[in-house]
């Protein structure tokens, strides 16, 4: 009996002492807990630094993230919405924003001190909704054309450059195709990873994506390209990281990709030979192709307190520590003044990225854009997979946007 | 009197031990089932789910666009439902009968092999999809080489990029998950034949395949109409195999009722959409169980 009376009363006051230390930490700091997606290493590694430098600057908030698998990660925000276990702060593609705040995830931060004037136009907007903020924009992105220098050498060919056109891209990725190897590959798999990619062909060929007809000669050279064999009917199955991983294999001479495989590619292909451009134009006269713009936003959850949030969000707002994450995490800050640091300007590599930005066109925003993004992608599918014709693929997906809500 | 009592205690006993069960069900399933009845008659979507006051009844709407919809895939994925159940079940129905025939009789190792066909049950239905995946690929699949080694194709082929063999592929990973559960339940059935019915028959001078289709499937045709039952309402709610392998792609070939209502709810947030897509699911496996239950009734009559 006694035994078990000290010990209880051990227990006891074990208990106590750390019900103190915890709530004499939580008076201390309050918590600013941030949800992401990222599973690179180089992305791992920029998170915790970002963290630790926000934690270090003041002694109000101490922030912490979890990493949510991309697969689940709308699913998860969902459900969070319905249970109330949600973040403080989420970073998520900025395509999904307006389909979040209009869920009601997010809250309104447009008094936060934040240089809204420096971002880039595109981006911001992709965090508003009827004119107020809801976040700000996280890293910016775009696809542009990447290719395999010791292929085009060995093939005798010139490097495509800012000038070149379908016509001459066409030829290149037919000269290229040969012996196993692809002349060029892109992701098309059936979610919005392949709207992303395939959706910019349709805007070079002047279309949009609610008018998916004028942009019908885009459907002409994917199945024109795929049934000749020179660009890789393999993509309808293909992510962003599987077209990048057989561009390090040599399986594909070109591939359409971001700058955040440029991390990937220094680890573990450091001795591929490659260089990156804008993607190929339409032809001579018209101008440089549309890419269509990637990248994070940081949206705040709506809570009755979203100072720890605020604070974080006016952290991440200054050049520097922006300039920092970004070099690591493979992207480019949304501000424009930010973008020009010599990092970037002076690597003829990520000079062609911010190149490409210039003409890149957000998705949407829209809060239905899931719906007009599997709309598309089934049309970039059925013409891939040669189930039907360009101009009936492209008669059925106009009638399929039309049909969204 | 004494008896009146007594009978009385006893259904009492007997409604006290099926509260727990009960309950289990009203908050755990029934409760659930409710909800989404609910939902799937209001117009909760991406732009209501967070303005209650805009959250309308709108009665069977939902369901008449899911089937006239130009956008929606509805009867096509019932289709692909259909065609995924049945051809998962017949061939692993004939596949799961013959091994249990197989390893009903004793012979060395037989129950190690036994053991070893487990291996498909045991391991979880993603692993199963990635390898299947991968045993598919266009190059570098195992499948192709093979094919391709013992000159039946000169080319690979494009398993998981066509419609067609898309289909065939998935229904080719799903029979493999599934034929040790159709093994095991017929063996077990095998079990219960006495051996005496064998003797006398063979005494009757009847030989192997008039044993099989007089005596053996007969008698155990219980076990092999809850094999069959059973297996359809686990086929035809599979969701994670073909999430895993296809995404329900290409072009929606091999996109099923399951993957659809998933698709509607958490990559649309077309919430009411989806959970009536999930009630239809649900309708056709309630068909298939009362026929399941009366099925049952009537063999314990029998019995």
């Amino acid at each position: 009996m006694n035994i078990k009376k000290v010990l209880s009363a051990g227990l006891v006051a074990a208990a106590m002492c750390a019900m103190t230390v915890g709530s004499a930490s939580a008076a201390e700091k309050k918590e600013v807990v941030i949800w992401d997606y990222f599973e690179t290493d180089a992305q791992k590694a920029m998170m915790e630094s970002l963290i630790e430098g926000f934690n270090a600057s003041q002694d109000e908030f101490t922030a912490s993230h979890v990493y949510v698998p991309f697969a689940d990660y709308e699913k998860q925000l969902t459900l969070g919405i319905a249970s109330g276990e949600v973040p403080d702060i989420v970073i998520l593609d900025g395509c999904d924003m307006a389909s979040f705040i209009q869920l009601g995830l997010f809250g309104d931060v447009s008094d936060a001190e934040i240089n809204w004037d420096e971002y880039i136009a595109g981006p911001l907007e992709s965090t508003m909704m009827d004119g107020k903020h809801y976040g700000i924009p996280f890293a910016t992105n775009c696809t542009a054309l990447y290719y395999n220098k010791d292929m085009f050498d060995a093939a005798g060919i010139a490097y495509p450059d800012e000038n070149t056109t379908w016509d001459d891209f066409r030829e290149m990725a037919k000269a290229l195709t040969k012996d196993g190897v692809y002349g060029f590959g892109n992701a098309a798999t059936n979610t919005d990873e392949g709207t992303f990619q395939c959706l910019q062909w349709i805007y070079t060929a002047g279309g949009s994506y609610l008018d998916i007809e004028s942009g019908v000669d885009a459907y002409k050279l994917m199945q024109e390209m795929i049934e000749e064999g020179s660009w890789t009917k393999e993509c309808v199955n293909w992510t962003q990281s599987d077209v990048n991983n057989n561009f390090m294999a040599g399986n594909i001479a070109m591939q359409q990709n971001g700058p955040w495989q440029i991390p990937g590619i220094e680890a573990n292909a450091p001795d591929l030979n490659y260089g990156v451009t804008v993607l190929p134009k339409k032809d001579a006269e018209s101008g440089q192709a549309t890419s269509i713009l990637g990248g994070e936003n940081m949206g705040v959850v709506n809570k009755d307190d979203m100072s720890g949030a605020k604070a974080f969000l006016q952290y991440y707002d200054q050049t520097d520590v922006m300039v920092e994450a970004m070099k690591q995490y493979g992207s480019y800050p949304p501000k424009t003044e930010a973008a020009k640091d010599s990092y970037w300007t002076d690597d003829p590599i990520q000079k062609a990225f911010l190149t490409q930005i210039e003409t890149s066109i957000p998705r949407g925003p829209s809060a239905s854009w899931p719906s007009y993004s599997a709309a598309i992608q089934t049309g970039f599918q059925e013409v891939m997979t040669s189930a039907k014709t360009p101009e009936q693929a492209a008669a059925d997906t106009q009638a399929a946007v039309e049909a969204v809500e | 009197m004494k008896r009146r009592r007594k009978l009385n205690s006893g259904a009492k006993m007997g409604f006290l031990f099926a509260l727990p069960a009960a309950i289990y069900m009203l908050v755990f399933i029934g409760y659930p089932m409710i909800q989404n009845l609910i939902l799937s008659l209001k117009n909760v979507d991406v732009y209501t789910f967070a303005q209650p006051a805009n959250q309308k009844f709108v009665g069977f709407q939902n369901y008449i666009e899911l089937f006239t919809n130009k956008n929606s895939i509805l009867s096509k994925a019932i289709i692909n439902t259909l065609i995924f159940t049945v051809g998962s079940i017949f061939f692993q129905f004939i596949i799961g009968f013959g091994l249990a025939l197989l390893f009903n009789k004793k012979f060395p190792g037989c129950s190690f092999f036994r053991g070893v066909t487990m291996i498909s049950w045991l391991l979880p239905v993603t692993v199963a999809g990635l390898l299947f995946k991968f045993m598919f690929a266009s190059s570098g699949g195992i499948i192709n080489q093979f094919l391709m080694a013992l000159g039946i194709f000169n080319k690979p082929l494009d398993w998981l990029l066509q419609p067609r063999s898309a289909m065939v592929a998935i229904i080719v990973a799903n029979i493999w998950i599934g034929i040790p559960f159709n093994m095991m339940l017929l063996i077990t059935g095998l079990t219960t034949i006495p051996a005496d019915v064998y003797e006398s028959c063979n005494l009757d001078g009847a030989n192997k395949v008039q044993t099989l289709f007089m005596i053996t499937i007969p008698m155990i045709k219980p076990a092999i109409m809850s094999v069959l039952t059973l297996g359809f309402v686990y086929t035809f709610k599979v969701f994670d195999l073909v999430w895993v392998m296809t995404k329900g792609g290409p072009i929606n070939s091999t996109e099923l009722v399951s993957t659809y209502a998933y698709r509607l709810s958490f990559e649309e947030f077309q919430f009411s959409k989806g959970a009536a897509a999930a009630n239809v699911l649900f309708l056709i496996l309630l068909v298939v169980g009362i026929f399941y239950i009366k099925l049952i009734n009537e063999e314990e009559e029998i019995m």
